[in-house]
């Protein structure tokens, strides 16, 4: 019996220190001394068969309470969020799709809307293994510049390396042609 | 062809729960010979140690490698200013300064230059100098066109790491340091403040006295405090 309520005086203290520790909610949405980050999700192998495009998307996160840039910010002098690829020889880069910005003021730009991207947002990447690439894994590699924000303060541009692995396999057989008719008609 | 990896955005892990398929899970046996008293000691401790640790950790704040506390001396520097002449902070001495690491690609630092012309304009006649440094990776000719857009009407420099760092790395952008006729650190600023708190810091920085002598900085630190 006696164990008991000392198990519940345990549990009841803990409560009350974790309870106290968070009495005191933060004024502004990001803590003072806390810097942004972006971080991307890993990314599946990626089968890419070869002389043709492969569409791959890269999945990134924004800390809370921070923006970046979208990939067309609307004033010449932001910097906007770019993925640079460096691809292995005979691997070509195709288009890289960026989402759209959302139009958002904050507090400190009241009259002026900002595109930006908030939360998660996806990048996709084509990629395109000529017919001359050897079947195979192969790792690609880049980065992705942005430059980080909260509501009174922003952070100097950053970049955020960024690699997937893609299994180049060859090219799927094409479609059969009936072989060319006897022109001889046989009675 | 493509392919579409399915939605691969980190998310937090279920938390680890009963996985005996419904079966409830007993909570394990206190063991014999540890006394009821002692886990009872240990679960105050733990909480205070909860309790304190959190709000020491945010009274601590982000840790600088440089002392940039208040009326502490304002480390001296030599940058280039936009027409490439050399100037030190300690060439504006017997002057309230207002020091701001700024940024192009800024935006709350756009907002607070209109404010610093016209405190400039106003409170300049009475000793008042606001200094810009732009911490930017454009050219001197960029930083030069955006100054001239703004209408900036004080001096802007050139920044350099080793300067950012004399001042506390300067993590974020805008950073406004106050800084008195005799060159004392009277008060920080990081990030966006209204315009109001900027003049109200900029008076109290033209009113500060010096500090003479050793008795007078005593009695300034007790002040402080």
């Amino acid at each position: 019996m006696i164990l008991r309520r000392l198990n519940l005086l345990f549990c009841l203290a803990l409560l009350a220190g974790a309870a106290a520790a968070q009495s005191d909610p933060p004024l502004q949405p990001v803590p003072a001394g806390k810097t942004p980050s972006v971080s991307m999700a890993p990314v599946p192998l990626v089968t890419a068969p070869r002389a043709a495009q492969t569409v791959v998307k890269l999945n990134f996160r924004i800390g809370n309470g921070f923006h970046i840039n979208s990939n067309t910010p609307k004033t010449e002098y932001l910097i906007p969020t770019a993925l640079k690829m460096d691809l292995p020889t005979d691997i070509i880069l195709g288009k890289i799709d960026y989402p759209a910005g959302q139009d958002l003021t904050f507090p400190f730009s009241p009259d002026e809307t900002l595109s930006v991207y908030t939360g998660d947002f996806t990048v996709a990447v084509a990629v395109h293994p000529l017919h001359a690439v050897v079947p195979g894994k192969y790792v690609m590699h880049g980065v992705l510049r942005y430059q980080a924000c909260d509501n009174a303060q922003c952070f100097p541009p950053k970049t955020l390396p960024v690699s997937f692995e893609v299994k180049v396999v060859k090219e799927p057989p094409g479609p059969r042609h009936n072989p060319a008719q006897s022109p001889h008609v046989h009675n | 062809m493509s392919i579409e990896p399915e939605d691969q955005t980190p998310r937090p892990q279920p938390e680890a729960g009963n996985v005996n398929g419904g079966t409830p899970v007993l909570p394990p046996p206190v063991e014999r010979g540890r006394s009821p008293m002692s886990l009872f000691v240990a679960a105050v401790v733990a909480a205070l140690m909860l309790y304190f640790g959190f709000h020491m950790a945010r009274r601590a704040g982000p840790t600088h490698r440089s002392s940039t506390v208040k009326s502490s001396p304002a480390p001296d520097f030599t940058l280039q200013s936009l027409d490439g002449k050399d100037m030190r902070l300690s060439d504006f001495r017997g002057k309230a300064v207002l020091l701001n690491f700024w940024a192009t690609w800024c935006g709350p630092c756009k907002i607070e230059m209109p404010w610093f012309v016209e405190l400039q304009k106003e409170y300049g006649p009475q000793g008042f100098q606001i200094v810009g440094v732009a911490m930017d990776d454009s050219s001197k000719e960029d930083i030069a066109k955006f100054a001239k857009d703004m209408g900036v009407n004080y001096p802007v420099l050139i920044g350099k790491e080793a300067v950012g760092e004399a001042y506390g790395g300067v993590p974020a952008l805008p950073e406004s340091f106050f800084i008195s006729r005799d060159g004392k650190i009277m008060d920080k600023f990081i990030g966006l403040r209204g315009k109001g708190e900027v003049e109200d810091a900029i008076k109290k920085t033209l009113d500060a006295q010096p500090v003479t002598n050793a008795a007078d900085m005593a009695s300034a630190s007790q002040a402080q405090k």
